[in-house]
């Protein structure tokens, strides 16, 4: 790419290339050199929680049976039958003790192994044409999980998961621990939308700015007192590690005030306390923050927030939610959304039910919240596609003077108890420091991955 | 989540029991009843669409998955598009109405088309089920492609002293993954 270097470099000063939110040429790269070696999430342990039990998800185009087998180990198996290359699982969720291709016969156990490939011998003169034992379906290169998250990566020399997470991990026990059980996942809802993946992520990464005027309608019908401008603002963004994510900002109380404030009930804020370390339970009772939207590089997300969900009592009586989601990349103008429900396993039933419904009104495919957000996307997209957009450098230094200082201090540690950097106010550190990532991925070509061959003896 | 509850439901059981033939009025009410909601989804009038319903309505949409034949079931567990009560249903409608909703201004031009109407006798004369097919076109903007969804309804309608009503639908999508950048919508 000839001015390749040129792009990255507008980038990392915030002033960003429209065009690269609809770009065949960049989406090629974002596909070999940040999808070729990120972690990225594929599925949750509770969406397979027996032997057999398998979820069918992708990376990009690589389709992946992600299944437990007969011995609960959990595998990332690429879904293509090593003889002619059919999908040897063409359902997207299910239990299956060997999964068969239908092309001509050949089975697979749960773990991957071979266990039926007719007419070995008479076809391959057994094992002497086709070695057959030890062979597997493909594993992902690389897998690892996060307190029941599972990742896989394309690059098999990719550091640990924990260690990519980096202190990112920090902030996501708030979402996936408030207590010991974990959470469990529901879901998820899958729909496409005509918008770049990038725009998804770097919004629930830090964009403060947006809340009050792109959901205006959402406080307007009494379901959400919190975005309000004035409000809005007083929250904090910070990054640690390879995500970020933004926070409102609660009123006076400590930590069992303020997280009753947001509509935990006693015996779930008991277990948080217990699950949760001194100072992930300062960033909340001592300095007020309260985790909402965020994004760990490349494409996953989070919410956290807390609107009314019944027509009885007053706007007093709100409800959180979570959603994990992923920005499935389709080609540059075009994203799959999976979003999910989730909820801390131990939370009571009426709880689950109500946080469901929380979840059903704000995000997802129907949200009142989430289909502001892809209008604007969708809109954005279409229109970095044309010439024009390559002429035109977006403005991404919120936050930023001309010479590079910060328009307000970084919060200090008597101020913010976790983790990286964060600030007070609207900004765009967080969609630069994203972006900034991305950068450092596509300078770097990936490393030519070996060919696998099979059955050769 | 249990390994039981792991299982979703199977969608779009059909009656078993013969629908009423289509002479019938009560069948004749239940078409024009679904005809004349149409016309409201498609004007966008949602403030009379709200007043078909009744106080205590269920509307599901149940996510769609693709299962093995023999799975036992093709829904998402525990997941839908829409699960909603005249609380939920209310505030979309509300929503619409504030001069801030983005995703509908401009707005959408719709056009439900409806189809394959099936009306069914219940045990209670002031209850009907009646069973249908869905397709919405849905158009935004100029340069946008437009989009479509296909689902079946099954729906019951109840007798109220102010006419019949909606008092439960289930919505059976087509799709696992739609192909409609949002559901500002009403199936």
């Amino acid at each position: 790419m000839k001015d390749h270097a040129a792009i990255l470099q507008d980038v990392r000063r915030g002033m960003i290339p429209a065009h690269i939110y609809n770009d065949e040429e960049i989406f090629r790269l974002e596909a070999e050199r940040v999808f070729g070696r990120s972690w990225v999430f594929v599925a949750h342990e509770s969406e397979i929680p027996a032997p057999g039990d398998y979820v069918v998800r992708r990376v990009l185009d690589d389709s992946f049976i992600v299944v437990r087998d007969e011995h609960g180990t959990v595998r990332a198996l690429f879904n293509m039958c090593l003889h002619r290359g059919m999908q040897v699982c063409r359902a997207e969720i299910g239990n299956a003790s060997h999964f068969r291709c239908p092309y001509h016969g050949w089975s697979y156990r749960n773990d991957g192994r071979i266990v039926g490939l007719p007419f070995h011998r008479d076809a391959y003169g057994g094992e002497a044409g086709f070695g057959r034992r030890g062979q597997t379906l493909l594993p992902a290169p690389a897998l690892d999980s996060y307190l029941g998250m599972i990742f896989i990566s394309l690059d098999e020399h990719a550091p640990p998961l924990r260690e990519y997470l980096g202190d990112f991990a920090f902030y996501l026990d708030y979402y996936v621990k408030q207590s010991e059980a974990g959470i469990e996942l529901r879901g998820p809802q899958r729909w496409c939308i005509k918008a770049n993946w990038k725009i998804g992520a770097e919004n629930f990464a830090g964009d403060m700015y947006h809340t009050p005027q792109t959901h205006t309608s959402v406080v307007e019908i009494g379901l959400f007192r919190e975005p309000k401008a004035e409000k809005r603002k007083d929250g904090c963004t910070y990054w640690a590690g390879a995500g970020g994510g933004t926070t409102y900002k609660l009123p006076p109380g400590g930590l069992r005030e303020r997280l009753r404030y947001v509509g935990y009930p006693d015996d779930m804020i008991d277990r948080m306390t217990g699950s949760w370390s001194a100072p992930q339970q300062a960033l909340i009772g001592d300095h007020g923050f309260m985790i909402s939207a965020a994004s760990v590089f490349p494409n996953l997300s989070f919410v956290h927030n807390w609107p009314k969900v019944a027509e009885r009592g007053d706007i007093e009586d709100v409800l959180p939610f979570i959603s994990i989601r992923q920005w499935q990349p389709i080609g540059a103008d075009e994203t799959e959304v999976l979003s999910w429900f989730a909820v801390d396993r131990a939370a009571p039933e009426e709880f689950k039910r109500l946080s469901y419904k929380a979840y059903l009104m704000c995000f997802g495919s129907s949200g009142m919240f989430e289909q502001d957000d892809v209008e604007n996307w969708v809109s954005l997209t279409s229109t970095a596609a044309g010439s024009m957009a390559r002429r035109l450098r977006l403005n991404s230094r919120m936050g930023l003077l001309a010479d590079g200082s910060t328009v307000a201090d970084p919060l200090p540690p008597a101020e913010f108890a976790g983790p990286g950097t964060a600030y007070v106010g609207y900004n765009e550190h967080n969609q630069r420091a994203l972006l900034r990532r991305w950068a450092d991925c596509l300078e770097r070509p990936a490393a030519a991955a070996g060919a696998v061959e099979v059955g050769v003896p | 989540m249990t390994s039981a509850e792991r299982s979703g439901e199977r969608s779009g059981e059909r009656s078993g029991e013969r629908s009423l033939p289509f002479g019938d009025e009560r069948h004749l009410l239940a078409h024009q009843w679904l005809v004349d909601e149409a016309y409201l989804l498609d004007a966008q009038d949602y403030d009379t669409w709200l007043d078909l319903l009744t106080d205590d309505i269920r509307y599901l949409m149940p996510v769609r998955v693709t299962t093995a034949l023999g799975a036992g079931f093709d829904t998402a567990p525990g997941m839908a598009h829409f699960d909603e009560d005249k609380y939920s249903l209310g505030r979309r409608v509300a929503r619409f109405a504030t001069e801030h909703a983005w995703t509908e201004d401009p707005p959408s031009r719709m056009r439900h088309f409806v189809t394959n109407v099936r009306t069914f006798a219940t045990a209670d004369p002031a209850e009907l089920i009646v069973e249908s097919a869905v397709l919405l076109f849905r158009s935004r903007g100029d340069v946008r492609e437009s989009a479509l969804v296909s689902a079946g309804r099954r729906d019951v309608l109840r007798r109220t002293p102010t006419g019949w009503r909606l008092a439960a639908r289930t919505i059976t999508v087509d799709e696992s993954v739609l192909r409609m950048q949002n559901l500002a919508v009403f199936l």
